[in-house]
């Protein structure tokens, strides 16, 4: 309970944080301390309640729902801690956790800039108390234990040494479906339990473990800078309401910016870590595919790079004692930049997507539901409010002149086309809450032109000065920018063979805006260099606009049956299947497969295996990189050569002292073989192993054999057993407490009855994505000018 | 100052323009009413579960996928996809496919597979009830 505890006192100190800092907004002078103070103890409250799950997660606390269902044991530390975000209390618990870090820094921030914090850090501590709301323990609270609720616990994560004493027969179900049996887990077991002096963690001895989907690096870095992206979106909403609160809006602008900045960034980079999951783990084969999960963070991401634009002609335009223009658009986009990090949630979280995404999602329930649309709609009135309320003011604020050739005007456009391409994408992503959805075409018809005018708008806007311009003057300037562009466009139509009108169009727009920036980047490069953030920043979304042309429009893909040791040519490299060898311990299976063009020799080795988390086939891709292709290889089967076999092969599940027929043999199970110290070393966590006796009579004779379960150093396997007399393998695949055994039998050797026809081979999915590298790249120079933007705004923040 | 509105407006109309025409263009109703399926030649998402009694059958050399569907009234429609089998497909409990239903099947251009791991939600629900 002390975890559910430390968040319901976070929740209420949070409260009393909103009230402190009213109380001092409106002129109590002894408020602010105990403001801090509140702060501060919601913080550590919430940094505690993490601590006190990660310690759970990492000592396997079964008792605790989160944790059985996410967690399990025998997973490496990293992705042990990775189970933290695993499920959705987790994950918003992560984004809390990393909401009250950054409240911390926003707490300092804000104190040392005049009466900001007041206004700002009620707006922040506000946002907390409803996210603290969510994982009350009636929402979606990660402390929750494993009775408060009925559920079904699968009979092989409970200790077996307890499943068969007498108590346990009305707590036993089983599934006629599938043949499962399950323990009901609820409060009278746990009383039952309890009285019987025995304890849940004795009880309960694996976890439901992590989807192998989610067993990788990408899983412990991805969500992580995704939450802390979502934590800073909050930031300039902050901000934004706290400008309206008191009616001025001089300085919110430069305050506001560096986090606008360092959100937008953190989100970034989480996007495209997310992008780079899919394409070299999950096996999407690219790294985008308009999933709506993908979208909903995309979305948010886009108003940010709007509003960044619009900040900077405000902040740009402001003269002494004014406000500066595109006021009315800098408050809406930065406050609709958190609501739609809110939209993200609900639509991820609320189970409406469930049929339409390729993420799997479980509805979280009516409350959670309905609280989520609160939690939006909450933050959205606040900020709609805001405006209305101030809107006479604002428009007074917000008159001036302007030239059609202005920088102003073309970042304007800029952000207008971002505007677009998210009300295209939340258009697309809503579908499925009418009950209907897009096709992909529908977003990429769409966004296409507007990314070409992004692309043009890129370059030219740089080529403009502030405030007005004339033509003549800026024809000249661009002459030898265009020039460039044109021959280096030719060059790669013509080699490339672009023979698609816009994406030839959009590879012009993207050039264009990569040679105009590195152009001018290189002039300053000796002046201030922290004005080069800008340029650094549009460079990579150049080529990554670049990027996306080439692996749009050129990539090649096959479906290829690689027999073993023989050589197929295709799309110019000459691919061999060289075999395959078990990894990590004989769970998975390393298809290696030789690539070989002109003289560069390299192995990949995509990986299949199966997996007892969902009961199916995984595969993973794997990928040769050059600098300017991969080559991706998706396995979708192997066949070993005898796929008779698995014909031949016959399941069964037997009773004690049932008897099968097979090929002529009689096999009956006879009994368990279950030493006494078996059920301590249960107990312990030791090792043990348990036999089930199993009788064969073949033409007269009699055999007995023994497949055993067994448990080492913590891991669980099988031991089969093998009758060469007569051509018999037996496999073990479950014993239950019920007294059921489930078993493969199968012939042993196939080789010695029928003569191997087919050779071993491997189907796989190749591809070739050119320049996918540009991709990766674009974005992280993207972040790199980001990085240098935070810098320079933040030391602007001060002035 | 005027014809900035205007121009402003008729480049918003064109967009919602563009933007209602291709959404009306693309896209697709969910359908879990297989006799409605059968009897529509429009795209759809029909969702169903797999008829375990009738395994499916993949052809290997063509690369095609032919399985079994049921809907909740037990109305089956056989499905044909052309592709390798998708993840996750052996355990699936629910599909949505996504495609045309002419000539006797559906010809599906997609599908997606719902994990098993709602079985146990319905574990939950039932129990709860």
């Amino acid at each position: 309970m002390i975890g559910n505890t430390l968040l319901l006192l976070a929740l209420a100190a949070s409260v009393f944080t909103v009230i402190m800092y009213y109380l001092t907004y409106k002129g109590y002078s002894n408020t602010k301390s105990l403001a801090r103070i509140g702060y501060h103890s919601t913080a550590i409250l919430i940094i505690a309640a993490s601590a006190l799950l990660i310690h759970a997660i990492l000592t396997h606390q079964y008792q605790y729902e989160y944790v059985y269902e996410y967690s399990g044991s025998g997973l490496s530390t990293g992705l042990l801690i990775s189970t933290f975000w695993g499920g959705q209390q987790g994950s918003f618990m992560l984004w809390i956790f990393f909401t009250s870090i950054v409240g911390l820094i926003l707490l300092d921030y804000t104190a040392k800039r005049g009466d900001l914090e007041e206004r700002t850090m009620m707006v922040f501590s506000l946002v907390i108390a409803f996210l603290l709301i969510l994982v009350s323990p009636l929402l979606k609270s990660p402390f929750n234990y494993i009775w408060s609720e009925p559920l079904f616990l699968s009979v092989k994560n409970i200790n077996s040494a307890f499943l068969s004493m007498p108590f346990m027969q009305n707590h036993l179900f089983r599934d006629p479906n599938n043949n499962q049996s399950f323990v009901r887990m609820s409060s009278d077991l746990y009383a039952t339990l309890a009285s019987a002096g025995i304890s849940l963690r004795d009880f309960i001895i694996q976890g439901k473990g992590l989807n192998p989907l989610l067993q990788n690096f990408w899983m412990q870095i991805h969500p992580p800078f995704l939450f802390l992206g979502f934590a800073l979106s909050a930031v300039p909403y902050s901000f934004a309401i706290a400008a309206l609160i008191k009616n001025d809006y001089r300085d919110w602008i430069k305050q506001s910016f560096p986090w606008l900045l360092t959100g937008t960034m953190i989100l970034g980079l989480a996007i495209m870590l997310g992008g780079y999951w899919a394409y070299g783990v999950l096996g999407w084969g690219g790294y985008w595919g308009w999933d709506p999960v993908e979208n909903s963070s995309f979305i948010p991401w886009l108003i940010g790079v709007a509003a960044i634009h619009t900040f900077l002609i405000q902040k740009k335009s402001q003269s002494k004692g004014e406000s500066g223009r595109f006021l009315k658009t800098n408050l809406i986009l930065s406050i609709f930049m958190f609501v739609l990090v809110l939209y993200s949630t609900f639509l991820t979280r609320s189970g409406i997507l469930g049929d339409s995404s390729v993420h799997s999602f479980v509805a979280p329930g009516m409350l959670v539901y309905l609280f989520l649309i609160i939690l939006m709609v909450t933050f959205l009135m606040i900020g709609v409010i805001g405006i209305i309320y101030r809107w006479k003011f604002l428009e007074r604020e917000s008159e001036y002149k302007e030239s059609l050739l202005s920088r102003e005007l073309a970042l304007f456009t800029g952000s207008i086309a971002l505007i677009a391409a998210s009300l295209i994408i939340i258009v697309g992503t809503s579908a499925p809450i009418f009950g209907r959805a897009v096709e992909v075409r529908f977003y990429n018809d769409m966004t296409l032109p507007i990314a070409i005018i992004i692309g043009l708008l890129n370059g030219f806007s740089l080529l403009l000065k502030w405030k007005s311009n004339e033509g003549i003057s800026l024809l000249k300037n661009s002459i030898p920018s265009l020039i460039v562009t044109v021959i280096l466009t030719a060059v790669i139509i013509i080699l490339g063979g672009v023979n698609n009108i816009m994406l030839g169009i959009l590879t012009l727009s993207s050039i264009f805006a990569l040679v105009v920036n590195v152009e001018i980047a290189f002039k300053i490069i000796k002046g201030k260099k922290l004005f080069l953030g800008a340029y650094i920043a549009h460079t990579g979304i150049a080529l990554f606009l670049l990027g996306v042309v080439a692996t749009a429009g050129f990539t090649q893909e096959r479906q290829l049956d690689l027999e073993k040791g023989k050589t197929i040519h295709s799309m110019g490299y000459d691919l061999t299947f060289l075999g395959y060898k078990p990894i990590e311990d004989g769970k998975k299976f390393a298809f290696n497969v030789q690539i070989k063009k002109g003289n560069d020799v390299s192995v990949v080795s995509p990986v299949m295996f199966f997996s007892d988390f969902n009961g199916s086939l995984m595969r993973e891709p794997d990928i040769y990189t050059t600098l300017t292709k991969d080559f991706y290889i998706t396995p979708l089967s192997y066949s070993d050569g005898s796929e008779q076999r698995s014909d031949k092969e016959k399941k069964i599940s037997l009773k004690k002292g049932e008897t099968t027929q097979y090929k002529g043999k009689s096999i009956t199970f006879d009994k368990f073989d279950f030493p006494k110290t078996a059920i301590s070393a249960m107990m312990d966590g030791g090792d043990f192993e348990i036999g089930a006796i199993i009788s064969v009579a073949y033409n007269g004779r009699n055999f007995t054999v023994e497949p055993k379960l067994k448990n080492e150093n913590g891991k669980r396997f099988y031991v089969p057993v093998t009758l060469k007399d007569v051509n018999l393998k037996i496999n073990l695949l479950d014993l239950n407490a019920e007294g059921v055994i489930e078993l493969i039998l199968s012939p042993l050797n196939e080789e010695n009855n029928i003569p191997q026809v087919t050779m071993a081979s491997l189907s796989v999915e190749a591809s070739v994505k050119p320049f996918i590298s540009f991709v990766w790249i674009g974005v992280l120079i993207m972040v790199l000018g980001f990085i240098i933007s935070v810098i320079r705004r933040t030391k602007e923040s001060v002035k | 100052m005027k014809n900035k509105y205007i121009i402003g407006g008729v480049i918003i109309v064109i967009f919602f323009g563009l933007m209602g025409y291709l959404f009306t263009q693309t896209n697709i109703s969910y359908e879990n009413n297989f006799s409605q399926v059968m009897n529509t030649s429009k795209t759809i998402k029909a969702t169903g579960s797999m008829v375990k009694s009738q395994n499916y059958q993949y052809d290997k050399k063509n690369r095609i996928l032919k399985f079994w569907l049921k809907d909740d009234e037990g109305v089956v429609m056989k499905v044909v996809y052309k592709g390798s089998i998708p993840n996750n497909f052996e355990s699936a409990s629910t599909l949505v496919v996504t495609g045309k239903y002419v000539n006797g099947y559906f010809h599906a251009s997609d599908i997606l597979t719902k994990c098993p791991s709602k079985y146990q939600e319905q574990y939950k629900e039932s129990s709860n009830s």
